[in-house]
């Protein structure tokens, strides 16, 4: 399977989506799910390999080369397996709206684009896919219009700063060794001064960070992740910003190399510690925000944030257990994170746009399937045992705990507790509670919803009572990082400091659950009052007047809101406004008058040749 | 062998026949320019190989240098005449749907006049013969930009005229100083002498044709006339303006420092002014709510980068602006092309009146859409290889100071694209009221910006089309040494 | 008194460019501009000619035995001022024109009150 045939079809498949759609609406649905499929088919078949192409002779005298080896594929592997579920989502949920076409060719050239980024197998590549990236991404996230424009345009500006410092970057490597291909980069990386290499971590440190929204740079991640339509979030918080830690991963330990990375430092401040320090922080600080929002979907995308800190603490961190956690927690983030956003999707589509998590509740009467794969993405989230999620974040805790670093720790374990407040509300809010008058004859999620959230979610235990599935690929790319091996068990790991052993929790949780079961059988047996009964004690609740769910959490909001203030994003607005200022103050030099104008041209050419007579510079 | 004479003799014998061609069919009259900037098109074309080995040196008159007028065919002039050609024969099939009102055949000569003045200026070797050719280029201008005759536009034309009139006395001066200093105007036979004499009034000479020519190049502080003219004029005339009156502008700027003046040293100076001019630009083009007071702010903008790649004046950095240079007229006529029709059917300037365009002209806001990506230097659009060779040709200087510019200049990039996409978002996804029905460009109109599009589109994906003839073009601009010794033999 | 012997053409060349620049600069009425631009360009043109220009010069045609190329005045100035006084005509008809229209269009002539384009 050619890498150059891939992305052919990824590209050609989304160009030809969109005139598709001028033709028929079905064809181009079957078409786009089709084209997403094969992407998968094609990828997977890619397993295990490890070669390089070039493809393009000499832009501009740089060959421009694909490759694929271990990284690659798991990156391409989630990006086309999400990207293909989110089409299949999309058949439900983008039904009946305007500008369908431009939508699936969109959804398409973002798939197509992650994956050129992952296969590029030089930096040249890798800037021009990711700007395609970028510039396709802004389009999808300002398709809703209203509040979405400005989320775009907050977007946009962050992510091309990002990708010109990269640019810098990539032009300043150039210079320095001639090629861009990794390899050459890496022998040239080799013998760099520290403070250079320090420059280029720097220059593509805000180009990936800025992608995958660590903190400061995560400003622009909240509104796009909320107001991009919900299909497309799923893609954007599940895959798109872990592009930022594939290009860390790629950067620290492909091209910088391990063993430099983690000796880099100015004096006795560490680099990598700096990096795992911003993880934690990206960790806390967006939890507990996470934990007051009231739009379902800002919830989530703060909670992206949150999690997109352990995956750059873990990978920073820089040990073998922690870099395995690290990206072990981007693949299950990538599940659960998207099938959560798939749920409110879901949610959205059956309550014409609803999802403010004050109006909602009780939906677990209509929806039962959705709030079962809810639950299960939620504990994938969290961490229970048993589910994904656990395992990246076990790997993570426990290189905190042998490698005694207390503060990480702490913060790690601090935001799993904010996590799962933040669940619980996101769970409660929507599914439990008082069900609304106005949804009592609402119908089910469609099937072409239900499948992909079933696949996730069953994905999510899978990945949870057998890691050792992914975690034997993760091994290998950490092996050729220069990792000592894991010791991968299907069931775990099998280290010196304690094995992982997933079946016998499963044993542990089974038995558990018999005894729990015995136990209530035994025990007397309930009654089941109305919800306003258990929740008034008896007294009469007017329907519809009520909601307890609103204001969850108040008294801790009360207590926390004002050291929670997000004065990055307010930085940012700021900033904004001051360059508007300054080009709204600049333009006045323009004043109309003619006289004002011959003026400046006089006086430009007086002081040239005063300048000259003076001080003859020339 | 054809001459490069013919480039200027044939549009200007066929200008001077579109009034009477006006007499027997005003339609006819508009398919003159269409057929000049063909034929200038083709030789260009043809004598680009040509000129890519040696350059022709034409003398008219048959004096040999220094006497008579010289035309000088190298590498970046035939570059430039062919990029007017194409420009302006896409504007010309342009203009063809959109100029129906008002006096047709005159808008159709000055337009031609335009063309030719500005193959002109890119042709010459001859001092003075730049002045006359410069001077059709801008008489014609001033005109055009009056066409519509509306407040704006007489306002507009009456100011240009005044800047640009003082320009080109100053700009005599400093021909006269020169003709005074060295008894000649042939530009080889000055560059080769130019060391000879006391280095002040050669200083005031280049001042004073600096400032000159620079009126017309849109250089900070000599640029207030730019967004007036471009926002005022007809649609197809800012095109034209923007794509190509300011290039060949900046072009008469350059050549009189690199290659007359020889002023190595005074191009750190211009790296500050190209830098000023280009955050000028943007940031003025950032608070606008005009959308062709944007697109003209943007322009001075672009100027602002090109002449900072060119001052740089390494090989790579002079092939990046000269790279620029192509881009910028092709994406920055598109957007011009695109919006004309934008705004004529919306009835407003204003940005805020375009909502909903996506929808009402698809086609012509796709072609507007590929013009900002361009602009905006991303991949794979022409500006990405012209904006990343300024930037590597940068990078690749040593010293600090260049590495703070290039810094400012990405920053400038970033507001350039903060007020475009700006504009994108406003054409496709703001929701408007009432649903209008569409109603896209003309065909005519539509297959002139997708003319663009194509070679955008092309020569975004296979830059190495055009880098030898940019990279030979930079060899020709850089070496005095080669140009002197083709001219006087 | 050999200085200004010498070099009175340059002075006076000067002198009408200065009067002409200080028209354009402090007038505000488009007429009165025009007639600044005019007298800048009669002095710029005075001015190519004063290059060229030998006191008791002759015409540089060999019309008569005896005569020397030294004696004769530079021909090309000359040339190049017809040149120049067409194109100065041509943006004077131009001006003239437009102030036309921009009478009629504002009722005035001060350029003053013409700032709509702006900012």
């Amino acid at each position: 399977m050619s890498l150059g045939l891939l992305l052919i079809v990824a590209f050609g498949g989304s160009l030809l989506t969109y005139l598709l759609g001028k033709v028929s609406a079905r064809t181009r649905d079957a078409f786009a799910v089709l084209i997403s499929l094969a992407l998968v088919v094609m990828v997977a078949s890619l397993y295990g390999k490890a070669f390089r192409v070039p493809f393009y002779g000499g832009f501009l005298g740089m060959p421009l080369v694909l490759r694929i080896d271990g990284l690659s594929w798991l990156f391409a592997i989630a990006a086309s397996v999400l990207g293909c579920l989110s089409v299949v989502f999309s058949l439900g949920y983008m039904k009946g709206k305007e500008r369908t076409s431009f939508y699936y060719s969109m959804l398409l050239l973002v798939i197509a684009a992650m994956l050129g980024v992952v296969l590029s197998g030089d930096l040249l590549s890798l800037f021009i896919f990711w700007e395609i990236m970028s510039w396709s991404t802004f389009l999808l996230i300002s398709y809703n219009g209203g509040p979405a424009l400005a989320a775009g345009m907050k977007y946009f500006v962050m992510s091309f700063v990002g990708s010109l410092a990269m640019l810098a970057g990539v032009l300043t490597l150039h210079g320095s060794f001639g090629t861009l291909e990794f390899t050459g980069v890496a022998a040239g990386m080799s013998s760099a001064s520290p403070g250079y290499v320090l420059a280029i971590l720097v220059l593509f440190g805000v180009a990936f960070g800025t992608k995958n929204a660590i903190w400061p740079f995560h400003a622009w991640l909240p509104p796009a992740h909320s107001e991009a339509p919900s299909p497309f979030s799923a893609v954007l918080s599940g895959i798109l910003i872990k592009m930022g830690v594939y290009g860390f991963l790629l950067l620290m330990f492909v091209i910088v190399g391990l063993r430099t990375f983690l000796s880099l430092g100015v004096g006795r401040i560490e680099f990598h510690t700096v990096l795992s320090i911003i993880g934690a922080i990206t960790i806390l600080l967006p939890t507990f925000i996470a934990i007051f929002q009231n739009d379902a979907k800002r919830l989530l995308a703060w909670s992206t944030v949150a999690q997109a800190g352990y995956i750059i603490l873990g990978i920073s961190f820089g040990t073998s257990l922690s870099v395995a956690g690290g990206m072990f927690h981007f693949l299950n983030h990538a599940v659960f994170k998207a099938l959560l956003f798939m749920v409110v999707g879901a949610v959205e589509y059956r309550t014409n746009g609803v999802r403010d998590l004050d109006s909602l509740g009780g939906l677990i009467k209509r929806m039962p399937v959705t709030f079962i794969v809810a639950v299960i993405g939620v504990c994938g989230l969290i961490g229970v045992p048993l589910t994904n999620g656990f395992v990246s974040k076990w790997l993570i805790y426990k290189t905190l705990i042998l490698e005694r670093s207390p503060f990480l720790a702490f913060a790690a374990l601090f935001g799993t507790w904010g996590t799962i407040l933040y669940s619980y509300k996101f769970l409660h809010n929507i599914f439990l509670g008082q069900l609304p008058q106005r949804y009592e004859d609402m119908e089910r999620a469609p099937f072409t919803m239900l499948l992909p959230m079933t696949i996730l979610s069953v994905v999510v235990v899978l990945f949870g009572v057998l890691p050792g599935i992914p975690l034997a690929v993760i091994d290998t790319i950490g092996v050729s990082f220069g990792f000592e091996s894991l010791h991968v068990t299907p069931w775990g790991i099998a280290s010196d400091t304690g094995a992982l052993n997933t079946v016998n929790m499963l044993v542990a949780a089974l038995v558990g659950l018999v005894v729990v079961w015995c136990v209530f059988r035994s025990g007397a047996r309930s009654v089941s009052v109305g919800q306003a009964d258990s929740y008034a004690a008896g007294a009469a609740v007017p329907r519809d007047k009520y909601q307890y769910s609103v204001r969850f959490y108040a008294p801790l909001r009360r207590m926390m809101a004002p050291y929670l203030k997000d004065f990055v994003d307010s930085f940012y607005m700021r900033l904004a406004g001051w360059v508007r200022g300054l080009g709204d103050g600049l333009r006045r030099i323009y004043t109309g008058y003619v006289g004002d104008y011959v003026m400046y041209i006089l006086v430009f050419l007086a002081v040239l040749i005063f300048v000259q007579i003076a001080w003859s510079p020339w | 062998m054809v001459s490069p004479v013919l480039l200027l003799a044939v549009p200007l014998g066929l200008a001077l026949c579109v009034p009477l061609v006006g007499r027997v069919s005003r339609r006819a009259a508009g398919f003159v320019p269409v057929i000049a900037s063909l034929f200038n098109l083709v030789v260009s074309i043809r004598l680009l190989p040509t000129v890519l080995e040696e350059p022709i040196v034409a003398n008219l008159g048959g004096f040999p240098p220094p006497f008579g007028i010289t035309l000088f065919a190298g590498p970046v002039g035939m570059l430039l005449s062919a990029l007017i050609a194409l420009a302006g024969l896409v504007v010309s099939l342009y203009a063809l749907s959109y100029i129906k009102t008002g006096p047709t055949v005159r808008y159709h000569t000055l337009y031609m006049l335009l063309l030719v003045g500005a193959t002109g200026v890119v042709l010459t070797g001859d001092v003075f013969n730049l002045f006359v050719f410069f001077e059709i280029l801008c008489i014609s201008s001033y005109a055009l930009v009056a066409y519509v005759g509306d407040r704006a536009g007489i306002e507009a034309s009456v100011k240009y005229l005044i800047q640009g009139a003082l320009g080109s006395a100053l700009l005599l001066i400093g021909i006269g100083l020169l003709y005074g200093l060295f008894g000649t105007l042939n530009m080889a036979d000055i560059a080769a002498r130019i060391d000879s004499v006391d280095s002040v009034p050669v200083f005031v000479a280049m001042a004073l044709i600096v400032v000159g020519l620079g009126v017309e190049a849109a250089i900070f502080p000599l640029n207030a006339w730019l967004p007036d003219a471009h926002s005022s004029a007809p649609s197809s005339i800012s095109a034209i303006l923007s794509g190509i009156a300011i290039q060949v502008g900046l072009y008469a700027v350059v050549r009189m420092v690199f290659t007359v003046f020889g002023a190595s040293s005074v191009l750190l100076f211009f790296v500050f002014l190209g830098l000023l001019t280009l955050l000028i630009g943007e940031l003025c083009a950032f608070a606008q709510n005009n959308i062709k007071r944007m697109l003209a702010y943007s322009s001075i903008g672009q100027m602002g980068l090109i002449m900072f790649a060119l001052a740089i004046a390494t090989t790579g950095s002079v092939t990046g602006g000269l790279f620029q240079m192509v881009s910028h007229t092709l994406s920055k006529a598109l957007l011009f092309l695109a919006v004309g029709y934008m705004v004529y059917r919306s009835g407003s300037l204003e940005i805020s009146s375009l909502e909903g365009m996506g929808r009402r002209m698809p086609l012509t806001s796709f072609a507007f859409t590929i013009g900002v990506f361009s602009l905006v230097g991303l991949p794979p659009f022409i500006g990405f290889p012209s904006k990343l060779l300024i930037v590597r040709s940068a990078l690749a200087e040593q010293g600090v100071l260049l590495q703070v510019l290039i810094g400012l200049v990405l920053l400038a990039t970033v507001i350039e694209g903060a007020y475009f996409f700006r504009v994108i978002q406003t054409v496709y996804f703001k929701k408007e009221e009432g649903q209008e029905a569409r109603q896209d460009a003309p065909p005519m109109a539509l297959l002139s910006m997708f003319v663009f599009v194509a070679f955008i589109v092309v020569i975004g994906v296979y830059p190495n089309l055009i880098t030898d003839v940019l990279e030979s073009g930079a060899s020709e601009l850089l070496e005095r040494a080669n140009y002197i010794g083709s001219v006087l033999g | 008194m050999s200085f200004l012997h010498d070099y009175v053409y340059y002075i006076g060349a000067f002198g009408l460019v200065a009067i002409g620049l200080l028209i354009i600069l402090v007038k505000r009425n488009l007429i009165k501009l025009i007639i600044g631009l005019s007298i800048l360009d009669t002095g710029v043109n005075m001015f190519l000619i004063s290059v060229g220009y030998i006191r008791r010069g002759t015409a540089p045609i060999f019309s008569r035995p005896g005569l020397e190329p030294d004696g004769m005045v530079d021909p090309v100035p000359q040339a190049l001022v017809l040149t120049a006084i067409v194109i100065g005509v041509a943006i004077l008809a131009l001006a003239l024109a437009l102030a036309v229209r921009f009478y009629k269009t504002y009722g005035t002539l001060d350029l003053r009150k013409a700032k709509e384009l702006r900012w």
